[in-house]
């Protein structure tokens, strides 16, 4: 009876699931990025660091292929514009405002990773308040998560400091080394961004370098 | 074994096709409409009223208590309930009796003019007459042709009746014995009203992606939803999510004295996908949370982005009735990033410092610095042939800063965004 009673105390081992992740990687190749499906990604950058150019990009690779992906835009600082000269396929992408509010852009992020199977969940955190980001609580980074594991969601947030601490799998520091200008005095063209590109988690190694340009195609 | 159908001819068929089809509903599923009447399959209701007369007659009971004109025939064979139903008995109503049909005249058989004037040359004036004839002299004298009309004169035409009536919504009413104040309070009867009114639309072999809800309210008003999906579903618990969330997002302005809910067919949804498909939100989990997105953000802060073809400075705009499609692009994605603009809101206002037409000095609440470089100036502004040229732009780099949209209108500086 004893040794019954022991022995239902302790659970099977094939009660336990296993856990399921997504091998999936999505590649960045211009870039030279990989973002693992299942994860926090997040990206660091001060103004005019290229760290908004990263999420077009990866929003042009999924909602060509038909992936619908949805962007929290904290600060209502997105234009689609810019986005549909990166490729990405409006008709694809689910816009939610959050007008300055970071509690409404948590939430709202909350409802989308709950819902699941997005492609991406870009959570833009750009434009808000520095002061309020610090006391969003490290909770909310481990719930989504803990949400988005085993879906093939990547949660890409974009602030202009760390916020998410060990909750994301890879946090990509973003800086402007030059900017590149044509044309002569008073006749001056923006061309590109020369960018820097260090991986402070996941994968670590030299700063990579890249250039971003400007697009003056009419939309 | 055997079986009726029964015929309704009206001189206003046209005008009362709605009252006809529902008297007929009352006793078939199988429906035919025809230019004067309307044709049904009441085969086994013998058992439930009676010989077809008794059939006929309560037929033409409904037809009174509608109070719709119309002679009615209940016969073995569709020719025959036609043929009967057609013959005018100078009565609003009017039952004809199989025992009729050998007194038919041949005129509204389908004869031709010169065969009806030999037979009547013959004394041949009623389908008694006819079958009286042998078939075989009959088919030999007029042709393979004529075998139609022999068929239809021994009641063995074989014509079927080609249902043409299709429903296309069920409804469900309940009148609460008390009022209700508060919408989530109805969940419960909603819940049954849905489950009765889905079984309806399964039974008919459809979906619905539209349901029309009415509520009457206490102060004698009426508030009216209607509730869409772009795919068609009937689980219970989905609708129900949809019917809560838009009641809240605009509730009833009075207590709810009754309900009434409408569901439109639409065919059933395909559930296989392709092997290959990628990934997306179940269309109703996305509807869903599109539906709690609004109610937490505001109807116009979700939706999908949609390009605007004029010359605005944001000449851009949310659609909030569209949701994403998840449609693939044929074209290839784009390859190299390109740098993107953020928008500050509000324009951060700036002190400009110009020197000899230069741009030298910028200073915001947030920061200052030199002008390293600068772009411009662009004229722009939206509807010009409205108003005067009002916006400067200039993309300037500004030192230990980042690259920004300079804007000028009537001597107020501001930074539209960042390019990022």
């Amino acid at each position: 009876m004893s040794k019954n009673l022991h022995l239902s105390l302790v659970r099977s081992l094939s009660s336990l699931q296993e856990e399921k992740e997504y091998i999936d990687e999505i590649l960045l190749d211009h870039i030279g990025l990989s973002l693992k499906r299942g994860t926090i990604v997040e990206i660091v950058g001060e103004a005019s660091s290229g760290k908004t150019s990263v999420p077009l990009s990866l929003l042009s690779k999924l909602t060509k292929t038909g992936e619908i992906c949805a962007l929290v835009d904290g600060g209502n600082s997105f234009d689609p514009c810019t986005a549909f000269l990166a490729g990405v396929e409006l008709d694809n992408l689910f816009w939610i405002k959050c007008g300055g509010s970071l509690e409404k852009a948590f939430l709202a992020s909350d409802y989308l990773v709950q819902a699941k199977g997005f492609g991406a969940i870009w959570l833009n955190l750009n434009g808000l308040s520095e002061h309020q980001l610090r006391m969003v609580p490290k909770t909310y980074w481990y719930r989504y998560r803990n949400r988005i594991k085993e879906t093939p969601t990547v949660l890409l947030v974009t602030a202009t400091e760390h916020i998410t601490g060990s909750a994301s799998h890879r946090s990509l520091l973003f800086s402007r080394e030059r900017t590149e200008w044509s044309g002569n005095g008073r006749f001056k063209l923006l061309r590109q961004f020369h960018i820097s590109l260090l991986s402070q988690k996941g994968v670590y190694g030299k700063p990579l370098q890249t250039k971003i340009k400007m697009d003056y195609t009419d939309v | 074994m055997s079986r009726s159908y029964a015929c309704i001819i009206s001189s206003e068929a046209k005008r009362d096709s709605q009252i006809l089809t529902a008297v007929a509903r009352q006793f078939a599923y199988s429906i035919e409409m025809i230019e004067d009447g309307i044709l049904f399959d009441v085969s086994g209701l013998e058992r439930l009223i009676g010989n077809p007369e008794q059939v006929a007659n309560k037929i033409v009971a409904e037809l009174k208590r509608k109070n719709v004109p119309g002679s009615v025939a209940v016969a073995e064979t569709l020719n025959t309930a036609t043929l009967l139903a057609r013959q005018k008995s100078g009565q609003e109503q009017a039952v004809h009796s199989p025992d009729q049909f050998h007194q038919l005249p041949l005129r509204d058989l389908d004869i031709e003019r010169d065969t009806l004037n030999v037979f009547n040359d013959l004394g041949i004036r009623s389908v008694e007459d006819l079958l009286a004839v042998p078939r075989s002299d009959l088919i030999g004298r007029y042709g393979q042709g004529f075998e139609n009309v022999i068929n239809t004169i021994e009641q063995k035409s074989t014509s079927i009746l080609t249902p043409n009536v299709k429903e296309n919504q069920v409804s469900w009413n309940y009148d609460l014995e008390a009022s209700v104040e508060n919408f989530e309070q109805l969940t419960f009867v909603l819940n049954h009203g849905l489950g009765q009114l889905f079984e309806q639309v399964e039974h008919c072999g459809f979906s619905t992606e539209h349901l029309d809800i009415l509520f009457k309210l206490k102060n004698k008003t009426e508030k009216a939803y209607e509730v869409k999906t772009s795919f068609p579903t009937l689980e219970r618990t989905f609708w129900l999510k949809l019917i809560n969330l838009r009641a809240s997002l605009d509730p009833p302005e009075a207590e709810i004295m009754s309900v009434n809910i409408i569901a439109y067919f639409a065919r059933p949804r395909a559930s296989q996908r392709g092997l290959y498909a990628v990934s997306r939100p179940e269309p109703e989990s996305l509807l869903l949370t599109a539906n709690k997105l609004k109610k937490l953000v505001g109807e116009d802060n979700v939706g999908t982005p949609v390009l605007l073809d004029q010359r605005l400075s944001q000449p851009f705009a949310l659609d909030g009735d569209k949701l994403p499609t998840g449609r693939e692009s044929l074209d290839a994605a784009r390859v190299d990033p390109i740098i993107a603009f953020s928008y500050f809101n509000p324009p951060l206002g700036a002190e400009v410092l110009v020197r000899d037409g230069r741009l030298v000095f910028i200073k915001t609440k947030f920061f200052s610095g030199h002008v390293i470089e600068y772009s411009g100036v662009w004229k722009a502004n939206s509807k010009w042939w409205e108003t005067s040229w009002k916006t400067q732009e200039w993309d300037v780099e500004v030192e230990n800063n980042g690259v920004y949209r300079l804007c000028k209108v009537n001597k107020e500086w501001f930074l539209a965004g960042e390019y990022d």
